[in-house]
């Protein structure tokens, strides 16, 4: 589904080059839940950045769900985004203008689908985060946990191959962040991939596959076995 | 395209919306109705006088000393004049069309002082003021040199023919076009007939409302000063309007020349007020203009900046370059769209007040329309620089922190 190669991206300015990532070679596959951690500075952000086709990458192979990214157009990228990617980011970016409808709304509009079916899903995508009710409220109006709610709805409402969520629990307090954090686990057992970029490591423990980033490369992999018995108790 | 959430969007914003669309509503009732009034100036400036204008300029002859004979002199001025090799026509005349300065008089048709009276320039000349003039005669004829009655300034006005304009023609006798020659009209309780009708002739007063309403009759008053309106060959006027000026005061001693100046100064000078005001409103429209793009730009700047991080969040969400500047024209459009309304009946209410306070003339109804689709246009070119530049934000920028 993802799948990276010798991906290196280096930022230039007049006076210095930095090397964010080097060497990065990763595959995703369908219905992982996997975490990014590692600390500042490491190349994280700059992972989701060209994994979400947010920027480009300086040299390597990107393939996503069997396209060669590498050189696609802004255009491109743009509708590539729109359909096969979901965003979480960390200070939700709800478009505070909008009420909650809207801002759900906002991903399906560029998709260019028709006004019914974009009700359905959105009314759809408010009531599985359980805040259906509160449709016609704008963003300042709720908590910031319901808030990171409505941005994964967002994410989800347009069926995306995967969720790319950008330490989406960092800024909620810890009982909020558990329940963001069950939220996701419960839209992956649904079988939607998730990427999460974190620094928090008890979150990342508590997901499938946890990389660890260090000075642009990946230091460590592990893997997590699923206790089913233990998960369905 | 999103409409909606555009407009539901700008009214969580109302006060920087309300502002640029009062700025907007204001510069468009002062630019439609600015432009409405140099149009109609401008307009009244391109009428066509009826005279040959290019090729036409005056002089005034005032003598002094008891051995100044008037009469004499100006026969002997206007032999001289005809006969200068380059001058076509000359004819004495009380006043200049178009000057500012000159004579009217008051119609009717009948003699009943209680009647209504229909104004009229009056122009005292002979019989070569046709052809001085250039003036086309539609109709009728011209006076003789038998016609041509001379008179002391004090005696009273008593002419018995007359030519009149077009316009003056129709305005006694309606419906009677041409075949008004012969007939009859009072000057005071003097009966007047209409020997011939001309095409066209301006009073001396551009901005009355009788321009158009003028006649030329043939009474020469004999007074101290004789004015000498002369027609030139084409390209010989510069040539004689400073030869003739020599000749005439060399001719005759016991008087001077004055006022020597063509037509074309003559029409700059009593045009001068309406240049100025169109030349001061179109400062003030391109002024206005100015500003309120800038106000538009400073809004959309501003707007953009404060949602740099919102545009890249939309990029993300899968918003293309060309969506993004849409999405930004659209807002404009829809503010612009608000103070153009609100300036058409600004715009409409000020025409009227303007019309009523100073009996000018209403303003034709495309002004307004007009006037919308130009400001929304200066609202979307205002609009496109600071829009391109939201397009051109990069998507990365959602997940930065700060």
């Amino acid at each position: 589904m993802l799948d990276m190669k010798n991906i290196r991206k280096v930022f230039r300015t007049d006076m210095v080059e930095t090397c964010a990532l080097d060497d990065f070679s990763l595959t995703v596959d369908q219905g992982e839940f996997v975490t990014i951690t590692g600390p500042s500075g490491c190349g994280k952000t700059t992972f989701l950045n060209i994994a979400g086709l947010l920027e480009t990458h300086t040299s390597g192979q990107y393939q996503l769900d069997g396209v060669d990214v590498t050189d696609l157009g802004d255009y491109a990228r743009a509708k590539l985004r729109n359909q096969k990617i979901g965003f979480i980011f960390q200070s939700f970016n709800l478009m505070p203008d909008l009420n909650l409808f809207d801002n759900i709304d906002v991903p399906l509009r560029y998709r260019g689908m028709k006004g019914a079916e974009r009700k359905e899903r959105i009314d759809k995508a408010l009531d599985s985060v359980g805040l259906f009710a509160r449709r016609k409220h704008v963003p300042a109006q709720l908590s910031g946990g319901q808030q990171q709610r409505v941005a994964i709805a967002r994410a989800l409402v347009g069926d995306p191959l995967f969720l790319l969520a950008d330490e989406p629990t960092g800024n909620l307090d810890s009982n909020t962040a558990q329940g963001v954090m069950a939220l996701l686990e419960e839209i992956n057992e649904a079988g939607t991939t998730i990427i999460m970029v974190t620094h928090d490591q008890s979150l990342a423990e508590q997901s499938k596959r946890n990389i660890h980033i260090l000075d642009g490369r990946i230091s460590n992999e592990s893997e997590r076995k699923i206790d089913t018995a233990a998960t369905a108790a | 395209m999103e409409i909606g959430p555009i407009l539901r969007a700008l009214t969580r914003n109302k006060l920087g919306v309300v502002l640029i669309a009062l700025q907007i509503a204001f510069t468009m009732t002062v630019m439609v109705n600015a432009v409405f009034i140099i149009n109609e100036r401008s307009k009244a400036m391109a009428r066509p006088s009826g005279l040959d204008e290019p090729n036409m300029f005056y002089l005034r002859s005032t003598g002094f000393g008891d051995q100044f004979n008037s009469e004499v002199t100006e026969q002997d001025d206007l032999d001289l004049l005809r006969n200068t090799p380059g001058i076509i026509d000359a004819t004495p005349i009380n006043a200049i069309p178009v000057s500012g300065g000159g004579s009217s008089t008051a119609l009717r048709l009948e003699d009943d002082p209680t009647l209504p009276a229909i104004p009229a320039a009056v122009y005292y000349t002979d019989d070569h003021a046709l052809n001085t003039m250039d003036l086309n005669l539609i109709a009728g004829e011209n006076f003789t040199s038998n016609d041509v009655l001379y008179q002391r300034t004090s005696e009273s006005r008593n002419f018995g023919k007359a030519v009149v304009s077009q316009t003056l023609a129709e305005t006694l006798f309606p419906g009677e076009g041409l075949n008004a020659v012969g007939r009859t009209f009072y000057n005071g309780d003097n009966p007047v007939q209409i020997a011939g009708i001309i095409e066209r002739l301006q009073s001396p007063w551009p901005n009355s409302s009788f321009v158009e309403q003028a006649m030329i009759v043939p009474l020469n008053f004999i007074s101290g000063t004789s004015t000498y309106l002369i027609r030139t060959e084409p390209g010989e006027r510069d040539r004689l309007m400073v030869e003739t000026e020599e000749t005439l005061a060399s001719n005759n001693p016991n008087r001077i020349i004055r006022d020597l100046m063509s037509m074309n100064e003559t029409r700059e000078e009593s045009y001068r007020l309406d240049s100025a005001m169109a030349t001061i409103l179109s400062v003030v429209i391109v002024t206005l203009v100015f500003i309120t793009s800038m106000g538009i730009v400073g809004l959309a700047v501003f707007g953009i900046n404060r949602r740099r991080k919102q545009i890249g969040t939309r990029r993300a969400l899968g918003a293309t370059q060309g969506e993004i500047l849409r999405y930004f024209m659209l807002e404009n459009f829809f503010i612009s769209g608000v103070g153009v309304t609100l300036g058409a009946v600004f715009t409409i209410g000020f025409s009227i007040m303007l019309s009523s306070l100073f009996e000018s003339p209403t303003m034709s109804w495309y002004y307004t329309p007009l006037g919308m689709v130009i400001l929304i246009l200066i609202g979307q070119i205002a609009v496109l620089g600071p829009s391109t530049r939201a397009a051109r934000i990069q998507p990365a920028i959602a997940t930065r922190s700060i």
